[in-house]
C-alpha cells in the first residue's frame, strides 16, 4: 500500500545548516551562562512565549534553558535539515527507513475509514480485531470446554508489551461500554520467571492466550507461547485441536509463520512490514488495550494520535509540538552538552510510561550512523530513565537535585483526575491526593529551575542544604487521562522522535543494533550445554561458562 | 370490603381476583404496560392455571374493577386521580417502584384509609420506613406486610390453599383486619404466621436464598456426579429420602430462572452487601446458576470440539418452568445467546412461551419458531430439553430420529432415561448423570 513517494529524502549537510548549526553554537556560548531564575526575572511573560497547547496537553517549556530567540535559530536549522520535506516524505509514504528500504506508516493505522469500496486493509483489520473484542467482551468466546473466557495474557516483548502494557494500566479506569472485561494479564521475560507464577494461578478453561510477534520468530516470546501451549495441552489431552482453536490469538505480520507455529486462521491478526514494533500499539498490537477499555475507546485512542498526527503536518513550528520538542531536546543534548534525560510521570496510572518513552527514544536514535554511511561527530539520543515522580522524590530526586550531572526533566500530569465511577463522598480523598501530588509535581520543577531563590530566604544557609537550581525541565499537563488525550500524547513523542531524527540525520526506524546480540546467544546456548565452541571465547565468557555449567543439576 | 389494589404484578393479580372471589369489592389500578392492554382486550397475561378463568369471572360479576383506562395514575405530582381511597389499599408493584410506594402510602394516610398492605418485594425495612413516612405526616394509618411467596406455575392456587402465610404487623388493629380478610383461605389450621414487617419480609428472602442454595448445591453435586461415573438422580432420591432433608428442590438441572426467584436471591444478596456482611454463600449459589444454565451449551460445544458454526440447534422448552409463558431469566435465554454468538442457527418449540420469547429475540438475533416440536428438530445437530412441559416426557423416538441429523440429546432436566434412549440410538448427556 505504499504510494509512490512524491519527494526525494533531503540532504543532511548543506551549507545552510552549517551555517545554522554555527549560529546556534554561538548563542549557547552565551546561554551556558544563563541561569533561569534569571530568565524568569527577566521576562515575566516567559510562560506565554513558551508554552504551547493542543490536542488536549499543555506543553510548558519555559523551565528550559532557552528563550524565543533560541528557538527561532533551531526552526532555522531544522529548516536547513529539510525538516519540512521530511514530514511530507513521512506522510507520503516515503521510504524514510533507508536502510531497510521501506516506508514508516504508523500515522497510517489512525486515519479515518477511506470512502466507500476503496479497499482499506487498516479497517479490515479493525475489523477482525474488533469481533474478537466484542466475542470476548460478551462472555461468547469459548475455551475448549465451553467456558467463557476470564483471562487473557498477552505474550509479546518490546513493542509486542512496552505500549499496550503502557496504554492499558494508563487506561485501566476506562471500561467498555458493554460487556466484561478480562482480566489482561501480560508475559515478556524469556526466563520464563513472569509466566510461570501467572499459569500457577490461571484456569486454563477460560485463559486465552495472544500471542504478538511482528516476526513471529521473537525467541522470548515463542519460548513463552511454547509454555503456555504445553499448559493447555497437558490441561485437555484429548482435545488438542479445540486447544489452538480456543486458546490462542496471534498478532504478526507474518500470517505463514502464525500459521505454521498453530494459530488458527481466524484467530489470526495482521499488522504490516511498514509499521515499526515500537510504533504498533495503534494496530492490532492494542487488542490489550482494546480488551480493557472496549473496541469505542480504542478507537478515541486512534482518534487521539490521528489529531496530533495532522497538527504536526499542518501546524506552523511555531505552534508545532512535536517540532517544540524535538528541537528543545536537541538544544540541551547538542548545545548545553547535557546528555541525560529523567521522564516523571506524577500519576500512577502513567508508571509504565517512563518504559515505553526509554524504548521509543532510545531504540528509535539510539545510533550514530548517517544517511550517508559517516559516523557522526555529536551526540544522538540522551541516556533517559524515569520513575513515577512522587517515588523517585524518594530514589533519584537526590542526584537532580544536589548531583553534579545536568539532567533534561520531563514532567507530566493530569490536570483533572477524572475519576469515572463510586460517588463523590468516596472519591474525596482521592481527589485530595491528586492535588497533593500535583502540588508536589510543581513544587519539584519549580525548586529545580530556581534553585535557592525558589525560596524565600538563603542567607547562612550551610552549603550541603543549598540548591543550586538550572536543571530544566518540560511540563506536559493532559487535560484528563483519557484514551484520545493520551492517544494525542503518544503520537507526539513518536512525532518528536522522528524531528530529532531528522536534525540528526539517522534513521529512527531501524534496530540494527540488537541484531547481532541475538545471534551470538544462538552460539552461547551450545557452548553452555556441552562446551563446545568455549575455546574460541574470550577469557571471561570463557570463564563464566564454565562456572555456569560446573553448578547444573547432573541429570542434564 | 372495598380494596384498592395497585400494581400488575402477578401477585397484584391474583391477590385481586382472590379477594374478589372472596365477596370483596376490588379497585384495581393498573400502570400502562403490556399486563394492562392485554386485560383491555379482556386477555390474561400470566398463565397460571384457572386464573384466566376467575378474572374474567369477577369482573362479569362486577366485584373486578380493573381501571386501566386511567394513563399514569400516579403522574401528575405522584398524586393519584382518584379522591377517596377504599379502607384497603394493597401494594404489588414492581421492585423497583420504591418512589410510587411512597406516593401511594401518602395518598393512603390523607384519605384516611384503614390498612395499608405492602406486598412488592422491596428491601427489607421498606414496610417500615412507609409506617414512618405516614406517621410523620400525621396519618394513622397502619402499613403491615404480606410478602408474595406465591408459587408460579400454581399462583392461586398458593395463594387460596397455603402451607403458611407470613403476615408482617405489629399493631393489634391491623392483624384483627387482615386476619378477616384472610380468613377464607386460613381455615382448616391456623397458618398465619405473624412477626415484625421486617422479619416478613427478610424470612421471605431467605427462603428464596435457602431453595436456591438447594438447587446450586445439588448442580455442583451433579459435576461431580459427571467425574465420578454415578447418575445424580439416585443420589438425589436417595438424599431426599431422609427426613432431615426432604424432597423438594433437590433437582439437578439447567438453572433456575424466572421473574421472581433469582430477583429474591438477588435482591438478598444487595441487602447482605449494602450492610457489608459478605454475600459469600449466596453470591456462589448464583454463580453457580449462571454456570449451570449455560451446562447444555459447554455439552454441545464439547461433543463437537468447538466447532460448531452453522449448525443447527433445536430447544425444546424456553418457558423458565412448565406452565409459565414467562422466559425472564431462564436458561433458555443465555443458550440462545451463547449459540447464536458462535453462529448457530436457533429452532425452538415451546408450547406457551413463544410469544414471550419472539419479544425478547426482537433486535437481538433470528429464532426460528414452531408450533411441532419434531418440525423444530428437523436436521438438527442436538436437542437441547429446557423445559420439562408434560408433552416432552414421552416423545417419539424413532420420528426424533429421523427427523434430526446428529441423534444428540441434551436434557437439562433429566426427565429421559439415560439407557432407553441410548438404545433407541441416541448420544446422551443429561445433568450429572455420568
Amino acid at each position: 500500500m505504499t504510494a509512490a513517494p512524491l519527494h526525494d529524502l533531503p540532504p543532511h549537510h548543506t551549507d545552510a545548516a552549517r551555517d545554522a548549526d554555527r549560529a546556534l553554537r554561538e548563542h549557547a556560548e552565551q546561554a551556558r551562562h544563563w541561569h533561569l531564575a534569571d530568565l524568569f526575572a527577566e521576562d515575566p511573560r516567559r510562560f506565554e512565549t513558551l508554552s504551547l497547547h493542543a490536542g488536549g496537553l499543555l506543553v510548558d517549556i519555559s523551565k528550559q534553558r532557552l528563550t524565543a530567540d533560541t528557538l527561532e535559530k533551531l526552526r532555522a536549522l531544522a529548516a536547513a535539515r529539510g525538516l519540512d520535506t521530511w514530514i511530507r516524505c513521512l506522510f507520503e509514504g516515503g521510504e524514510v527507513n533507508w536502510t531497510e528500504g521501506r516506508a514508516a506508516m504508523h500515522w497510517r493505522l489512525r486515519q479515518p475509514p477511506r470512502p466507500q469500496g476503496e479497499p482499506d486493509p487498516v479497517q479490515e483489520q479493525l475489523a477482525r480485531m474488533e469481533r474478537i473484542v466484542k466475542r470476548i467482551l460478551s462472555g461468547q468466546w469459548r475455551g475448549c470446554e465451553g467456558d467463557a473466557i476470564t483471562d487473557v495474557v498477552n505474550v509479546g516483548v518490546g513493542g509486542s508489551d512496552l505500549g499496550p502494557l503502557m496504554a492499558s494500566v494508563a487506561l485501566h479506569e476506562n471500561h467498555p461500554r458493554e460487556g466484561r472485561r478480562p482480566r489482561v494479564h501480560f508475559v515478556s521475560s524469556m526466563d520464563g520467571s513472569q509466566i510461570a507464577p501467572l499459569l500457577d494461578e490461571l484456569n486454563p478453561a477460560t485463559t486465552l492466550i495472544v500471542v504478538s510477534s511482528k516476526s513471529f520468530t521473537t525467541v522470548d516470546t515463542l519460548s513463552n507461547a511454547a509454555t503456555a501451549r504445553c499448559w493447555l495441552e497437558q490441561a485437555f489431552p484429548k482435545m488438542n485441536g479445540a486447544v489452538l482453536r480456543c486458546h490462542f490469538v496471534g498478532v504478526s505480520a507474518k500470517p505463514e509463520r502464525m500459521s505454521e507455529w498453530g494459530i488458527h486462521e481466524d484467530n489470526q491478526l495482521l499488522f504490516w512490514d511498514w509499521v515499526g514494533g515500537r510504533y504498533s500499539l495503534w494496530s492490532a498490537i492494542g487488542l490489550p488495550i482494546a480488551l480493557t477499555i472496549g473496541m469505542d475507546g480504542f478507537r478515541e485512542l486512534l482518534a487521539g494520535a490521528n489529531e496530533m498526527d495532522r497538527h504536526f503536518q499542518e501546524a506552523p513550528w511555531e505552534k508545532n509540538l512535536p517540532v517544540l520538542l524535538g528541537l528543545v531536546d536537541v538544544w540541551n543534548l547538542n548545545f548545553l552538552d547535557i546528555t541525560a534525560r529523567a521522564v516523571l510521570p506524577y500519576d500512577g496510572r502513567l508508571k509504565h510510561w517512563p518504559a515505553y518513552v526509554e524504548q521509543l527514544e532510545m531504540e528509535s536514535n539510539g545510533k550514530s550512523v548517517d544517511r550517508d554511511g559517516e559516523v557522526v561527530d555529536y551526540h544522538t539520543c540522551p541516556v533517559i530513565w524515569g520513575e513515577v515522580g512522587p517515588n523517585a522524590q524518594h530514589a533519584f530526586y537526590q542526584l537532580l537535585h544536589q548531583g553534579t550531572q545536568p539532567v533534561a526533566c520531563e514532567f507530566l500530569a493530569a490536570a483533572r483526575h477524572g475519576r469515572r465511577n463510586g460517588n463523590s463522598a468516596e472519591l474525596q480523598p482521592l481527589e485530595e491526593q491528586h492535588i497533593l501530588t500535583l502540588a508536589n509535581c510543581l513544587a519539584q520543577s519549580r525548586l529545580l529551575a530556581l534553585g535557592d531563590r525558589a525560596l524565600a530566604e538563603d542567607d547562612g544557609t550551610p552549603t550541603h542544604k543549598r540548591y543550586r537550581g538550572n536543571q530544566p525541565s518540560t511540563t506536559l499537563l493532559l487535560d484528563e487521562l483519557t484514551p484520545r488525550h493520551l492517544g494525542a500524547l503518544v503520537a507526539l513523542y513518536e512525532h518528536k522522535v522522528f524531528v530529532q531524527a531528522v536534525l540528526w540525520g539517522i534513521n529512527p526506524f531501524d534496530q540494527w543494533g540488537v541484531e547481532m546480540g541475538k545471534k551470538i546467544a544462538k552460539d552461547m546456548i551450545q557452548v553452555l550445554e556441552s562446551g563446545a565452541g568455549a575455546d574460541g571465547l574470550d577469557a571471561s565468557t570463557r570463564a563464566l561458562a564454565a562456572y555456569v555449567r560446573e553448578r547444573q543439576p547432573d541429570d542434564r | 370490603m372495598r380494596i384498592d389494589m395497585f400494581g400488575d404484578t402477578l401477585c397484584a393479580m391474583v391477590t385481586a381476583t382472590a379477594m374478589a372471589q372472596s365477596g370483596h369489592r376490588v379497585r384495581w389500578w393498573l400502570p400502562p404496560g403490556r399486563v394492562a392492554r392485554a386485560l383491555d382486550d379482556d386477555r390474561v397475561l400470566y398463565q397460571e392455571p384457572g386464573l384466566s378463568e376467575l378474572v374474567s369471572a369477577q369482573r362479569r360479576a362486577g366485584r373486578l374493577d380493573c381501571r386501566t383506562d386511567e394513563p399514569g395514575l400516579a403522574d401528575v405530582n405522584g398524586e393519584p386521580a382518584v379522591s377517596e381511597p377504599a379502607p384497603v389499599v394493597c401494594l404489588a408493584l414492581q421492585p423497583g417502584d420504591l418512589e410510587r410506594a411512597g406516593h401511594l402510602a401518602d395518598w393512603a394516610g390523607r384519605g384516611g384509609a384503614r390498612l395499608l398492605v405492602n406486598q412488592s418485594v422491596f428491601p427489607v425495612g421498606t414496610t417500615e420506613q412507609l409506617q414512618a413516612r405516614l406517621r410523620d405526616a400525621g396519618a394513622d394509618t397502619p402499613v403491615v406486610c404480606l410478602p408474595d411467596t406465591l408459587q408460579e406455575g400454581q399462583a392461586l392456587d398458593s395463594f387460596t390453599r397455603p402451607h403458611h402465610i407470613l403476615l408482617g404487623c405489629d399493631e393489634r388493629e391491623a392483624e384483627v383486619l387482615m386476619r378477616e380478610l384472610l380468613r377464607p383461605y386460613n381455615r382448616r389450621r391456623d397458618v398465619l404466621k405473624v412477626m415484625l414487617p421486617r422479619e416478613a419480609e427478610f424470612t421471605k428472602l431467605a427462603i428464596s436464598g435457602m431453595l436456591a442454595t438447594r438447587l446450586s448445591y445439588m448442580n455442583d453435586m451433579a459435576l461431580l456426579a459427571e467425574e465420578l461415573a454415578v447418575d445424580i438422580d439416585v443420589i438425589r432420591q436417595g438424599v431426599g429420602s431422609d427426613p432431615r432433608i426432604g424432597e423438594a428442590y433437590l433437582y439437578a438441572g439447567c438453572g433456575f430462572g424466572g421473574p421472581g426467584f433469582s430477583r429474591d436471591v438477588m435482591s438478598l444478596t444487595d441487602t447482605l452487601r449494602s450492610r457489608r456482611i459478605g454475600a459469600e454463600l449466596l453470591e456462589q449459589v448464583l454463580q453457580i446458576n449462571e454456570r449451570q444454565k449455560e451446562v447444555l451449551f459447554r455439552k454441545f460445544w464439547r461433543h463437537f470440539e468447538g466447532d460448531v458454526e452453522e449448525r443447527r440447534v433445536t430447544l425444546w422448552g424456553a418457558a423458565f418452568k412448565p406452565g409459565s409463558d414467562r422466559v425472564d431469566n431462564g436458561p433458555a435465554l443465555r443458550l440462545i445467546e451463547a449459540l447464536w454468538a458462535q453462529g448457530v442457527d436457533v429452532h425452538v418449540h415451546d408450547p406457551l412461551a413463544l410469544p414471550e420469547l419472539s419479544n425478547w429475540a426482537r433486535g437481538k438475533g433470528t429464532l426460528t419458531l414452531h408450533d411441532d416440536p419434531y418440525e423444530a428438530a428437523r436436521d438438527s445437530d442436538a436437542l437441547m430439553l429446557v423445559t420439562e412441559w408434560k408433552a416432552y416426557w414421552g416423545p417419539d423416538w424413532d420420528d426424533l430420529k429421523a427427523a434430526m441429523r446428529t441423534p444428540l440429546i441434551l436434557d437439562g432436566r433429566n426427565i429421559y432415561d439415560p439407557a432407553y434412549v441410548k438404545r433407541q440410538g441416541f448420544t446422551y448427556h443429561g445433568i450429572g448423570r455420568g
